[in-house]
């Protein structure tokens, strides 16, 4: 009975192999303390030589995806469970890089006096599986899977300072808010599996797409023609706007964005430095992935209409979207203005960046425009040297901290002389974060307004004149840090801070200062690529209607009717050779 | 004669996301607070089920969501369980509007 069902292949696995190596990375460092017995050294390098396999296989992947067109993991009716496409490929190269920073970070600091660094490692590399999964699926149940694969080991790596009062609060709310949103996003893909029966992304968004259009068509009679006319007459708005909202919330919760947000500053102080790293990037850069894979699958399901729908359908969302961008930039820059916790600043200041982040994914680019400036592009590009200006600025945040035992701004006080050779890279990324040249923050800042202007449109324009009010906020914020550096010196003694760690925070100072001078188009050009031929189901394509799609249902409940036929008929016949046993 | 069909199952499911949400805002306490999530995961399940019974065509795959939904529940208890054990070895309190140390 099992000839029915899909079974992977030697090549489906290697498509799926970074993943893989990620799970034989855990598992290793399950079985590693019997074997070699406990020590952080020993599972600091597991973890090291797990994410370089990792980058390497996706580095090779993506070589062959390249030539070889998209691949779905899956078989084809249930296409987009698992996406491996340049865009994915990206993600994972990136985070892994920055695992293997935070990985470093953490192993120069706290690993020393760490008696469980096997399951500190564990729930990071768990969480960053998870973040890699997320950037890869267009279906309900993978992506709630990702998402709770990646939450799950980020509430226990929150608390993983046990004794600590302010981490295990911090982790209290972060398990409740999470718990909650979670909830709340899978009562709305409850609704939208109800509406159109089915758990593929694409194939919601296409129905999605269909009843705004035969809603927003009622009086205009000549758009409503253009509807397949197989689909239902739109009577349920309210229905797909509450459960878009409710599956929304989810995802917005992972980046912070404005209604959603109030864990991030908690769970921020509370959580050790290294956490607060890890956090401030992956789980905010993972969220928008995935939320530009769903626009992007809306966008291109405008196109697959006979007539071509247009994408007024969708003006709603986009709408929604930029608003909750602009709400978020404007509150992460004007609530950091009054911090003093250097971690809370620097979580209002990852919210910020989310916004500026969610301001290009809110860009419906209808799929047969061809447009200047790439929204997903620009997006990626600003993801990687988000990494980077992250990773220096709490490397350097880490190492004073360390050293002084102080959180607040004071800690920074005549850091230009103490330790310049902090001072110095702190101020690239300080300057970079706020987004002026010659740093790369610049450039991300540039390619995102590039891609809302070039889309036009009142909202757009909206958008960029937000963004460039708030880069003007933040700088206030940022400068108060470098005041701190360079200009306050209340004579606390100077320091050498750890050589790897130096090397560190200086290679991410000199990273930010080239991509911003003399490599302004290589990343760029990379990121261009990497956000093209994103993997798209057949039926976003406009080669099938909706009749055919839903044969294709038709199809797969035929073969499970058969599946369960033979079931039954084998286990009477299971259970008559049982009796007949017993019998003698 | 009364028939019991997807509506009903759907009113079922409405109320107990109600519920849900109504413990997830009155409760102060986080065990309270994660019942109140339990009843929406739950609301959840019987939505996904009654929506595979009734949907033209058939399949599992809602079926299939809502174990996978009671898995992630179970998983998710655990981990916050556990962390609700540590704020109150911690703070002598699991009472959410008692962790004041963060000013958030």
């Amino acid at each position: 009975m099992f000839e029915s069902f899909w079974r992977p292949t030697l090549t489906d696995l290697y498509w799926f192999s970074p993943e893989l190596a990620l799970v034989g990375t855990l598992v290793t460092l399950l079985i590693a303390p019997m074997i070699v017995g406990r020590s952080s050294r020993n599972a600091t390098w597991i973890v090291v030589l797990g994410t370089l396999v990792t980058i390497l296989l996706s580095w090779k992947v993506g070589g062959d995806v390249r030539s070889a067109g998209l691949s779905g993991l899956a078989p084809p009716e249930a296409a987009g469970m698992l996406i491996l496409d340049n865009m994915s490929v990206y993600f994972k190269i990136v985070l892994m890089v920055f695992m293997l920073g935070v990985a470093l970070l953490w192993s120069i600091g706290s690993a020393k006096k760490e008696k469980h660094a096997e399951e500190f490692l564990i729930l990071l590399v768990g969480s960053a599986l998870g973040m890699i999964l997320m950037a890869g699926t267009l279906n309900l149940l993978m992506i709630i899977i990702a998402i709770e694969l990646a939450s799950l080991p980020s509430y226990a790596i929150v608390a993983f300072n046990k004794r600590n009062r302010r981490s295990a609060e911090a982790s209290l709310k972060y398990v409740i808010f999470g718990g909650i949103s979670s909830a709340i996003m899978l009562y709305g893909m409850s609704l939208l599996y109800g509406l159109y029966h089915t758990l593929d992304f694409a194939r919601i968004a296409y129905g999605v797409v269909a009843d705004l259009q035969a809603f927003a068509a009622v009086d205009v009679s000549s758009v409503a023609q253009s509807v397949d006319a197989s689909m239902p007459a739109a009577q349920n708005t309210v229905a797909i706007g509450v459960a878009l909202a409710c599956f929304l919330a989810g995802i917005f919760f992972k980046i912070a964005a404005v209604p959603f947000h109030f864990w991030c500053p908690d769970v921020f102080e509370g959580a050790q430095i290294e956490v607060t790293t890890w956090l401030s990037v992956s789980s905010k850069s993972a969220a928008i992935v995935l939320l530009l894979r769903l626009v992007d699958t809306f966008s291109s399901a405008t196109g697959a209409f006979p007539g071509g729908a247009s994408l007024s359908a969708l003006t709603g969302l986009a709408w929604g979207l930029g608003i909750v961008a602009a709400v978020t930039c404007t509150w992460g820059n004007f609530a950091a203005y009054r911090q003093n916790n250097v971690k809370r600043l620097f979580a209002y200041s990852s919210i910020a960046h989310a916004g500026y982040m969610m301001m290009a994914a809110s860009v419906f680019v209808h799929p047969d425009s061809p447009l200047d400036y790439s929204p997903i592009a620009a997006v990626l590009v600003y993801i990687l040297i988000y990494v980077f200006m992250n990773l220096g600025a709490f490397g350097v945040a880490a190492m004073v901290v360390w050293r002084s035992g102080n959180e607040n701004i004071d800690a920074f006080h005549g850091l230009g002389r103490r330790a310049p050779w902090l001072a110095i890279p702190m101020l690239c990324c300080l300057v970079s974060l706020v987004g002026l040249p010659p740093f790369a923050g610049f450039i991300g800042k540039i390619w995102i307004l590039l891609s809302l202007g070039a889309s036009g449109g009142g909202l757009y324009w909206g958008l960029v004149i937000v963004a460039v009010l708030n880069t003007l906020v933040s700088l206030f914020f940022y400068l108060r840090i470098v005041k701190a550096m360079f200009f306050v010196d209340d004579g606390q003694e100077s320091f050498t801070p750890p050589i790897s760690g130096l090397a560190m925070v200086n290679v991410c100072a000199v990273v930010l200062v080239l991509m911003g001078t003399l490599f302004i188009e290589a990343p760029r050009r990379k990121a261009e690529f990497y956000a093209s031929n994103l993997f798209r189901p057949a039926i976003l394509k406009g080669g099938m209607s909706h009749a055919e799609n839903a044969a294709i249902d038709a199809t797969q409940g035929e073969l499970l009717r058969l599946t369960e036929g033979v079931a039954r008929i084998e286990g009477e016949r299971n259970r008559r050779s049982d009796r007949q046993a017993q019998t003698p | 004669m009364f028939i019991v069909g997807l509506t009903h199952y759907l009113i079922l499911a409405a109320v107990l996301f109600c519920c849900g949400v109504f413990v997830m805002m009155t409760k102060r306490n986080a065990i309270g607070i994660l019942m109140g999530v339990e009843l929406v995961l739950n609301s959840v399940n019987v939505n996904f089920v009654a929506f595979d019974r009734y949907r033209p065509g058939g399949g599992f795959d809602g079926q299939i969501a809502a174990l996978f939904v009671i898995v992630l529940a179970a998983a998710e208890a655990a981990v916050a369980v556990a962390i609700c054990m540590n704020v109150y070895k911690n703070l002598n309190t699991i009472d959410v509007d008692r962790g004041d140390a963060l000013h958030g």
